[in-house]
């Protein structure tokens, strides 16, 4: 399909506004749309301007090329600062909307939130996984509140984002990106915590945030578990749920408490198509390895 | 130490007890706990025996209670409305020594019911030898065994023991200005048989030598004569207290010496704190805790008031909100209220399994409860993790689902509990009290709450179940 229409939307207070980053940001979005079969549903749910939060579920690196290449606004992300040392992404991923924030202070959360509402104050489009990181369990993961809590202090709907197709297009042990797939990305209505509860009550977030979950499995179709995604999870496969807990937690749990029962597959997960040979992109065109950062 | 001691100290004139006529000084006080330690070492209440106690809040509780500690027994409160089945079934699970009925436990005396325990009338004066001294015990001996309620499956019995609630009790005394004062006068109305009322109200008035105005039946007319009869300064109560305190009979300046108004047992509705505040001018201060925590966790008194908040961790305690891994939740995040506090109970009676399955080796208490701070450090309460229904992985907190139908002019009362689901694994099914169509409330549940909190199903009843504290009993509408 022809790549939809696009706002660039300059930004001189943020990374990427120079003239390499917007042609840069038009060839990779001319690219998506032109490799692969991108089907996108309810874009028009996306403000024509100021602010809004993307929310999207995240399963492949690749989430953070098809997510905003769907989108007909420009849009920001954070992402870690060590992008910045490396050559082959210190210009490209600013390129793309990510703004490099350093973890390494004690500071970082509360660095990164207050770049994010810098973003959504200056009335642009952000985007964060509510999941915090790639689901490797495949399932949709229990959200972290950072999105509600942005929402709240920057009085921005959130975008409930449920895409299909990455994980095929980019699987976890796959350096490259498999071209000519299907990717289907689905917008949902913009969410507005005040419809939730008292913005004021902190017990909101959790509310607003399980909300925004149940939209995008809705989106998604994935399969809810109200569990943080791990790096120990693997397809289909929760660790947390297991009984034999590697690292001990900070609070003993009671030994008499009745564990938490297991999760299974589910039962229509499609298995992942082969890539077609000769058909990857370049080695140094995108390799999103980037977990943003989480809320 | 000895909790029956908390009474030596204090000027023997000060008034210590007031019910109806009668004035009870601490002097007179320690008289009558002697006298009837006598009788109960003649009975042969001796240390670490059950004792059970059916009685309302009348002197003679406090007397008797205080008297048994001295002994070293272990004390029963009973809540004297029990219906006979559930009272047997109680008492057989503690199997005391002794029952001792005060006025409000007089029926048994009079049914001539078989309930096969020995028990003493503490309306008869009896003539006794010399009491026996006070003996001495260990901060982790056990002082008292807590019914708590519950339906025959899951009836516990907390063990507290003197050091448990010492510690509480000192938690709320001994803090300048913000603990309770010598000259307090509190009101002593919530229970005695529930931990609030025996420890933070009569146990805790006696320790620093104030006085408490028992009123043995709750009536709200009643309460506000009182209150302003003898000017309490210490006004604890559970919601449905706050409620018709709220619309009683009596002038509006009734509550014009109460100092500290307090609210715990179950959550106090906004619109309570609201009219209580509107009405009488004072902002009600929620706490929060637990039989088993003896029972303070949290508390408002002396700091700001945030209204549907039970406050900030009482000094000495730590809570930690976690997930069911234990792992500390995300700031901000809700999770597992879990405590560690000198009041932390020492188990459930005979019942090891039922203890593993709260309490730590370490000493971390799961409360069952979830809740979430806010970024002062204030406690929010959500809802009991055993009442969440689970519908497609999505956690649904009935709390939330019965204030949105609540809102609803037509509803009067509701109660959401879960039901099993073959598509689901559980759906959202609601009680409600009130003439409304079930389309039109579905409607309004549509309009209010995400898609898979809506009840799938709204079944009209006659009443709720509420407990005496206000807590909806939801466990008894479950099928």
């Amino acid at each position: 399909m022809a790549t939809p229409a696009f706002r660039f939307e300059a930004a001189p207070e943020l990374p990427g506004a120079d003239r390499v980053s917007k042609y840069g940001f038009g060839a990779v979005r001319q690219l998506v749309h032109r490799l692969w079969d991108v089907t996108i549903e309810g874009v028009e749910h996306i403000p024509a301007n100021g602010p809004a939060i993307i929310a999207p579920n995240h399963l492949s690196f690749c989430d953070s090329v098809f997510v905003p290449a769907a989108l007909p606004r420009r849009v920001w992300a954070i992402g870690k600062g060590e992008y910045m040392d490396d050559w082959k992404t210190k210009h490209l991923f600013p390129a793309m909307g990510m703004i490099p924030v350093d973890r390494s202070g004690g500071d970082a959360a509360k660095a990164a939130l207050d770049t994010a509402a810098s973003v959504l104050d200056g009335g642009r489009l952000f985007m964060i996984y509510p999941e915090g990181t790639r689901s490797r369990s495949e399932f949709l993961h229990k959200g972290r509140t950072g999105a509600s809590r942005l929402a709240a202090r920057t009085s921005s709907p959130i975008i409930p984002v449920g895409h299909k197709g990455t994980l095929e297009v980019q699987p976890p042990d796959q350096f490259t990106m498999s071209t000519r797939l299907h990717v289907q990305v689905n917008f949902g209505e913009p969410m507005y915590i005040e419809d939730f509860g008292d913005p004021n009550d902190p017990r909101i977030h959790r509310t607003f945030t399980d909300a925004v979950m149940f939209r995008i499995s809705e989106l998604s179709g994935q399969t809810y578990v109200d569990t943080y995604a791990a790096k120990d999870d693997s397809p289909g496969f929760v660790s947390s749920l297991e009984d034999e807990r590697q690292a001990r937690p900070p609070i003993s749990v009671p030994t008499g408490r009745p564990t938490a029962p297991k999760i299974s597959s589910p039962k229509a997960r499609t298995p992942k198509p082969v890539a077609p040979k000769g058909q990857t992109l370049a080695d140094n065109v995108i390799d999103l390895r980037s977990d943003v950062i989480s809320s | 130490m000895n909790l029956a001691s908390i009474i030596d100290r204090h000027d023997g004139d000060r008034i210590a007890l007031i019910d109806g006529e009668l004035r009870l000084s601490y002097g007179e006080l320690r008289q009558r706990v002697d006298a009837v330690r006598a009788r109960l070492h003649e009975a042969g209440v001796g240390i670490d025996d059950p004792l059970a106690i059916l009685a309302g809040n009348e002197i003679n509780f406090a007397v008797t209670m205080l008297a048994g500690l001295g002994l070293g027994a272990r004390i029963v409160p009973v809540r004297p409305s029990s219906p006979l089945p559930e009272l047997e079934r109680k008492l057989a699970s503690v199997r005391p020594k002794l029952l001792c009925l005060g006025e409000a436990g007089a029926w048994i005396a009079e049914s001539n019911v078989e309930i096969g325990i020995p028990t003493m009338d503490l309306g008869v004066q009896v003539e006794s030898g010399p009491p026996p001294a006070v003996v001495d015990r260990d901060p982790d001996d056990l002082a008292f065994l807590m019914l708590t309620s519950g339906v025959a499956s899951d009836a516990k019995v907390a063990m507290l023991s003197h050091g448990n609630l010492a510690w509480a009790q000192d938690a709320i005394l001994h803090r300048g200005e913000l603990g309770l004062q010598a000259d307090d006068i509190s009101l002593g109305v919530l229970p005695f048989s529930h931990i609030f009322g025996l420890n933070l109200v009569l146990l805790a008035t006696l320790k620093v030598g104030g006085a408490v105005v028992l009123q043995r039946r709750f009536d709200e007319n009643e309460s506000l004569r009182l209150i302003k009869e003898f000017g309490i300064s210490t006004l604890a109560g559970a919601p449905p207290m706050w409620q018709r305190w709220s619309q009683a009979d009596g002038p509006d300046d009734a509550m014009a010496s109460v100092r500290h108004a307090s609210s715990g047992a179950a959550a106090l509705p906004l619109a309570v704190f609201e009219a209580v505040r509107d009405r009488f001018g004072i902002e009600v201060a929620e706490g929060y805790g637990l039989t088993e925590t003896s029972p303070i966790v949290t508390w408002s008194r002396g700091i700001k008031v945030k209204p549907t908040s039970v406050g900030k961790v009482i000094e000495g305690a730590q809570v930690v909100l976690v997930e069911p891994d234990g792992t500390p939740v995300d700031v901000g995040d809700t999770g597992e209220v879990v405590v560690r506090s000198p009041g932390v109970f020492k188990g459930y009676l005979d019942s090891p399994g039922l203890t593993d399955a709260v309490l730590t080796d370490d000493g971390w208490f799961w409360t069952g409860d979830v809740g979430v701070f806010d970024d002062d450090g204030y406690l929010y309460l959500v809802d009991r993790i055993k009442d969440v229904v689970i519908v497609s992985g999505f956690n649904v907190y009935p709390s939330e689902v019965e204030g949105v139908l609540m809102q609803h002019p037509l509803v009067r009362g509701a109660v959401v509990v879960g039901e099993e689901d073959l598509d689901t694994g559980e759906t959202v099914v609601a009680h409600v009290l009130g003439e409304v169509d079930s389309s039109e409330l579905h409607e309004y549940a549509r309009a209010n709450l995400s898609r898979y909190k809506c009840p799938t199903s709204y079944r009209f009843v006659d009443e709720l179940p509420v407990a005496p504290t206000g807590k909806l009993i939801r466990r008894e509408l479950r099928s």
